[in-house]
C-alpha cells in the first residue's frame, strides 16, 4: 500500500490512530460465507474479497465477479507472437540474410511454421502469467490482514469476508450492521499495517540494481564487438580448441632421433589398400599398350555381368543413358538448358568403341576422358572391369543380327 | 441435485435415465435404414463396373465410423485410467458407443473378403506375385500379406470387442451390486489396455488406410488417425447427449458444465490433429525424398490440391477459432453446430486419405459415398441403441457420480 493512498484516506475521513483499513467477518461454513457474499454483492460494494481454505463452487457468482479479460489479453499476445514470428522469419531469411537451405525457397512457409507455433505459444504463456499477476494486483508483499491473528485460520477451517474502508459505499456503522446481520462468528475492525516498512528494503533495491547493471554487460560487449576493427578472434572461449596440443606437418619434434614430427612408414609394413603387382588388372595396360583381354584374375560370369549392369546404372546411366545411347537424364537436362559449355556424352554404341581395347575402356572409367571425370575413387578395380564387361554386352546388343536371337526373343520384339 | 418427484421413472435418481421405448425404436430405425443402405450399396457396388467406386467409398465411410467407435473406446478407457470424476454421468453413453466394436468387426468384411480373395482394388499387397515382383515391396511381403492381415484383424477386433464389452458389463454390474471395487478393477485393467489400444489402433490405421499405397509410409500415421478419432468421438458424444436431452433423458444430470468439457476436448484435439497433420507433412516436405513425397504430391496438385488447401481451413483454422470461446462451448446450439461441422470435415479427412488412391486427377465423389456412410452410421447407432435397452444411461452406483453431478468449471 503506497503512501498516497494512506494520505488520501486519512484526509477524507480522519479516524483513530493507526487508521482503519477495513472490516473482517469470519464464518464457519462455506454456505454461510456464500450467503453473506450475496448480501455484500447486492449492497453494491466493490472493494471487498473473500478468503477460503479451498476453492468454493459458485462463489464467483455470489460475489458478482465478472468474467476475466485474461483470455483476450492472451489472444492479443498470441497474435502478436504469430506476427512477430512471421516478421522475424521473413526479415532474417528472405530479406536481411538470404541463404538457401536444403534447396527450399528463401521464404518458405512450412519450414517456418514451428517458429510461428513456438513464438505464439511463448507470447501466450508470458501474457497469461503476466496478465494473471497484473489483474490480481500481484505481487502484493504486505497486507493488513497478514497481521491479524485469527486470519491465520484461513489456511485451515475458517472462511473470511473482508470489506475495505476504501470502498465508495463504506459507512462504518452501516457496513458493520450489514455484516453483523449475516451472523459471522467474529466481526472485527482491521487497522493499517504499521509494522511493515512502506519502502522496499534497501538490500533488495541494491541487489536489483546490481543485477540490472550486470545484465547490461553482455550488451556492452556486443556493442563493442560490432564496432571493433580488430582482426584477432574476439574471445577465446575454448582455449583447447584454439591452441591444440599437437604437431603439425613440417614441425620439429624432439621425441624422435631425426627431430621430425612427420613419420615414414616402418620398413616392412603393408598399407590396407595394398598395391597389387598386376598392371593388366590395375591399369589395363601391359608394356604401355592397352590390353585386348580381360585380366586373368577377373572371373567372367553371370554375377560379374549383373554387378556390371548395376554399377553401370548407378554411375554411367545418368549421363550415358540406361542403354548407353548418350541420352541420360543429366544429358537431357543439360541440353534443355542449352548452356553452351556442355559436351554431350558419347554414344557408347558407336562402332569405334566396340573395337576399342577393353584396357582403354577400363582406363577411361578409372582416369576419366575429356569431360568425363575419373571414377577410380568411387569404383573398385573389380567393379570397373565388371562395367567394361557389361558395356561389351551392351555394344554387342546394338549390332546383334536377328539370327543370334532365340525364337522367344524374336517373338517379343514383334 | 434437485429431486423431481413428478418423474415417475426416476428410480429415486431425479432424472429420466432409461431409454425405454426409445431404444427399440432407434434400433429398428437405424437397423432398417442402415441395412437397406448397405444392401443397396453392395448391390450397386458389385454390378456394372462400380466395384472400385464401391470399395473406396465403403472404406472411406468405414474408416470414419470406426474412428468414432475407437474414439469412444479410448475415451472410456481414459476415464477409468485417470479416475476421472467430471465424466462419470456421461460415461455410460461412451460405453454404449464403444460397445459397437463387434459390429464394426463384422462391417469390415466387405473390405476383408475381396482382399482375401486376392482382389487388388484396394490393396496391391493382396496379390503376392505383385509384391514379389517389386524390388521395394518384396521386403514388405512378410507383413503385407493376406494371411497375416487376417491374423492382425482378429487380434484388433478381438481385443477391442473384449475390452469394450468388459468395461460395459462391469459398469452395468456395478449399477446392480454397487460394488465399489469394480472401480479399481476397471482402473487396473485400463492401464495395460491403453498401451494395447495405442498399438492396435496404430496398426489398424496402417493396415486399413496407409497400405493403400504399399510403398508409402509415415510413422506418425496412427497418431494422425487417432487425433481424428478423438475429435470425432467427442463431437458425436456431444450430439448424442443433446439428442437424449431433447427426448427427455438426462435432462437434469448432464449440464452445461459437461458440454463445456466435451467442447474443450473437441477444441484441444482439433489443435492436436493440426499439430500431427503438420508434423507429418513438414518432415516429408523438408526431406523431399521421392518415395515419401509421392503421397503428398498427389494431394498437392489438381483438384486434390484444392481439397488439401480447404482441409487446412475447415479442419483446423475455422473450428479452432470457432471453438475457442467459453460461451460457444457452453451453448448447446453453438456446440451442436461445431460438432456437426467436425464430423463432416473428419469424413472429408477420410475421403482425402482414401480416395486419391482411386483417382489422382479427379474427386471421385458418388452416391455410393452417401449410401455407404448412411449404412455404416445407421448400423452403428442401431448397435449402440440395442445395447442400451436394459441399462441405465448413468452409472448410478459409481462412487464418483456425486462429484460428476456437482461438477463445475471455474
Amino acid at each position: 500500500m503506497s503512501d498516497e493512498h494512506k494520505e488520501e484516506r486519512r484526509s477524507d475521513a480522519p479516524v483513530s490512530a493507526g487508521g482503519l483499513h477495513g472490516i473482517l467477518a469470519e464464518y464457519e461454513t462455506p454456505s454461510a460465507l456464500v450467503a453473506a457474499c450475496k448480501k455484500v454483492r447486492d449492497a453494491g460494494y466493490q472493494k471487498w474479497d473473500t478468503y477460503t481454505p479451498f476453492p468454493i463452487h459458485g462463489i464467483e457468482r455470489a460475489m458478482g465477479i465478472r468474467m476475466t479479460s485474461l483470455p483476450w489479453i492472451v489472444l492479443v499476445a498470441a497474435l502478436t507472437g504469430l506476427a512477430t514470428a512471421i516478421a522475424l522469419q521473413w526479415w532474417t531469411n528472405a530479406l536481411d540474410y538470404k541463404f538457401i537451405s536444403s534447396g527450399k525457397p528463401m521464404w518458405s512457409i512450412p519450414a517456418n511454421v514451428p517458429v510461428y507455433f513456438e513464438l505464439t505459444v511463448l507470447f501466450s504463456a508470458f501474457a497469461a502469467l503476466g496478465g494473471m499477476l497484473l489483474l490480481n494486483n500481484l505481487p502484493h508483499p504486505s497486507h493488513p490482514l497478514d497481521h491479524k491473528q485469527q486470519f491465520a485460520k484461513v489456511t485451515d477451517d475458517r472462511f473470511f469476508l473482508y470489506i475495505e474502508r476504501a470502498d465508495e459505499r463504506w459507512d462504518a456503522a452501516e457496513t458493520h450492521e450489514m455484516l453483523a446481520a449475516t451472523h459471522p462468528v467474529t466481526l472485527e475492525d482491521v487497522y493499517e499495517d504499521e509494522s511493515t516498512p512502506a519502502q522496499v528494503p534497501g538490500k533488495i533495491v541494491l541487489t536489483l540494481a546490481v543485477v540490472a547493471v550486470v545484465a547490461l554487460v553482455p550488451f556492452g560487449v556486443f556493442a563493442k564487438m560490432r564496432t571493433s576493427r580488430n582482426t584477432e578472434p574476439r574471445i577465446h572461449a575454448m582455449g583447447d580448441m584454439d591452441w591444440q596440443n599437437k604437431f603439425q606437418a613440417q614441425q620439429p619434434n624432439k621425441l624422435f632421433p631425426d627431430n621430425m614430427a612427420m613419420r615414414a612408414p616402418e620398413p616392412g609394413t603393408v598399407a590396407a589398400d595394398e598395391h597389387v603387382d598386376d598392371d593388366h588388372l590395375t591399369t589395363g595396360k601391359v608394356d604401355g599398350q592397352f590390353v585386348r583381354t580381360f585380366p586373368s584374375s577377373f572371373k567372367i560370369d553371370e554375377a560379374a555381368m549383373a554387378r556390371g549392369k548395376q554399377r553401370f546404372e548407378v554411375f554411367c546411366a545418368p549421363c550415358h543413358g540406361m542403354s548407353g545411347n548418350g541420352d541420360g537424364m543429366v544429358a537431357q537436362r543439360a541440353s534443355a538448358l542449352a548452356e553452351g559449355t556442355w559436351v554431350p556424352p558419347t554414344n557408347l554404341g558407336l562402332e569405334y568403341l566396340g573395337k576399342m581395347p577393353v584396357g582403354q575402356l577400363y582406363d577411361a572409367i578409372a582416369n576419366g576422358v575429356r569431360n568425363m571425370p575419373p571414377y577410380a575413387s568411387q569404383m573398385s578395380v573389380e567393379d570397373r572391369w565388371a562395367v567394361v564387361l557389361y558395356l561389351r554386352a551392351l555394344q554387342k546388343s546394338k549390332a546383334a543380327p536377328a539370327s543370334e536371337l532365340t525364337d522367344a526373343e524374336r517373338a517379343a520384339l514383334k | 441435485m434437485a429431486k423431481a418427484k413428478e418423474h415417475a421413472k426416476d428410480d429415486g435418481f431425479g432424472d429420466n435415465i432409461k431409454m425405454d421405448a426409445l431404444a427399440p425404436k432407434l434400433t429398428q430405425l437405424g437397423g432398417i435404414v442402415g441395412a437397406l443402405a448397405l444392401v443397396a450399396s453392395l448391390a450397386v457396388g458389385f454390378t456394372g463396373g462400380n466395384k472400385s467406386q464401391f470399395m473406396h467409398s465403403y472404406l472411406t465411410a468405414y474408416a470414419w465410423v470406426l474412428s468414432i467407435g475407437l474414439g469412444a473406446l479410448w475415451w472410456v478407457t481414459l476415464q477409468h485410467l485417470v479416475n476421472a470424476k467430471w465424466s462419470t454421468v456421461i460415461r455410460r453413453v461412451g460405453e454404449l458407443l464403444a460397445s459397437t466394436m463387434p459390429l464394426l468387426g463384422l462391417l469390415s468384411l466387405p473390405i476383408v473378403i475381396p482382399t482375401l480373395m486376392g482382389d487388388t482394388t484396394l490393396y496391391l499387397w493382396a496379390d503376392s506375385h505383385k509384391m514379389h515382383g517389386d524390388h521395394l515391396l518384396h521386403k514388405k511381403a512378410a507383413y503385407l500379406n493376406t494371411g497375416f492381415f487376417v491374423v492382425r484383424l482378429v487380434i484388433y477386433f478381438g481385443f477391442w470387442s473384449a475390452l469394450s464389452l468388459f468395461m460395459f458389463k462391469k459398469s452395468v454390474e456395478q449399477d446392480k451390486t454397487g460394488a465399489p471395487e469394480i472401480r479399481s478393477k476397471l482402473q487396473a485393467v485400463s492401464a495395460p489396455s491403453m498401451l494395447l489400444l495405442a498399438l492396435t489402433l496404430t496398426f489398424a490405421a496402417i493396415d486399413f488406410v496407409m497400405t493403400l499405397e504399399p510403398k508409402w509410409y509415415s510413422t506418425i500415421f496412427g497418431v494422425y488417425y487417432f487425433a481424428g478419432a478423438v475429435v470425432s468421438f467427442n463431437s458425436f458424444l456431444a450430439l448424442t447427449l443433446m439428442w437424449l436431452q431433447k427426448n427427455g433423458r438426462l435432462a437434469r444430470s448432464v449440464t452445461a458444465e459437461h458440454f463445456h468439457d466435451i467442447g474443450k476436448m473437441m477444441f484441444a484435439f482439433t489443435a492436436f490433429w493440426a499439430y500431427i497433420a503438420f508434423s507429418q507433412f513438414m518432415l516429408i516436405w523438408y526431406a523431399n525424398i521421392p518415395e515419401e513425397t509421392e503421397w503428398y504430391h498427389i494431394r498437392a496438385h489438381g483438384p486434390w490440391g484444392t481439397v488439401s488447401f480447404v482441409m487446412v481451413a475447415v479442419n483446423f483454422v475455422i473450428p479452432f477459432f470457432g471453438l475457442m470461446s467459453r460461451q460457444v462451448k457452453r451453448n448447446k446450439k453453438a456446440l451442436a453446430f461445431w460438432a456437426i461441422w467436425i464430423l463432416v470435415v473428419h469424413w472429408l479427412d477420410m475421403f482425402w486419405l482414401v480416395k486419391p488412391h482411386m483417382h489422382t486427377e479427379s474427386l471421385p465423389f458418388s452416391i455410393l459415398d452417401v449410401t455407404c456412410t448412411v449404412a455404416m452410421l445407421g448400423l452403428f447407432i442401431a448397435a449402440a441403441a440395442f445395447n442400451s435397452q436394459k441399462v441405465n444411461l448413468v452409472p448410478v452406483k459409481d462412487p464418483r457420480l456425486d462429484k460428476s453431478l456437482a461438477f463445475e468449471n471455474f
